[in-house]
């Protein structure tokens, strides 16, 4: 993995407190699990970045090297790697994700309703 | 595309003791639900257990034969 790409994604990590690396950008997602995973935290109402790799190999390559995890959507919290919905469903449910995020933000969200276009 | 018994055997190489479920969730026999039972999950962190099915998965992720799955792990 080269140098440029690993510190490319260590300083978008650092830079954005949700970050979601996907198939698809947040308004235009291309795959269903970046769309679920877009979803689940505009219900939250923290704000989150979402950075579409479904064209850079390279760069998929280094996070599954990163994150000895094989699949997008792949989902960062203040740097550190949480999986996808497949892991903080479960967080959610039992109310750590809350305390996660809280912490991560300094403040609690009001969790939005997501509006459904379809 | 890989049908269901190779899918099982396949988790049950890396997984001996698994219960595996799976819901072929488009027909198209590459989108998986996986619901897996396994001593192996207990006492792990979820991304653990998780990171133990990807890596039982493994080549069928590359390859293509397997181009979705969506996990649920159980300890016991």
């Amino acid at each position: 993995m080269s140098e440029q790409l690993q510190a490319e994604i260590e300083r978008e990590i650092g830079a954005n407190t949700i970050l979601v690396y996907g198939k698809g950008t947040k308004t235009m997602p291309r795959c269903g699990f970046t769309l679920e995973t877009i979803e689940f935290f505009t219900r939250f109402g923290y704000p989150f970045e979402v950075i579409d790799v479904l064209e850079n190999m390279p760069k998929r390559e280094a996070l599954a090297e990163m994150t000895n995890w094989p699949t997008l959507p792949k989902v960062f919290i203040k740097g550190a790697f949480f999986g996808d919905t497949d892991i903080l469903g479960p967080m959610a449910q039992n109310g750590e994700l809350e305390r996660v995020l809280k912490e991560a933000f300094g403040y609690e969200a009001a969790p939005k309703t997501t509006i459904s276009l379809h | 595309m890989i049908d269901t018994p190779a899918l099982v055997a396949l988790i049950r190489a890396s997984i001996p003791d698994a219960q595996v479920d799976v819901v072929d969730r488009t027909g198209t026999m590459d989108h998986f639900n996986l619901k897996i039972r396994s001593q192996a999950f207990a006492g792990r962190p979820l991304l653990e257990q998780h990171r133990l099915v990807y890596g039982a998965l493994g080549d069928a992720l590359k390859d293509g034969r397997v181009h979705a799955v969506e996990i649920t792990t159980l300890a016991e």
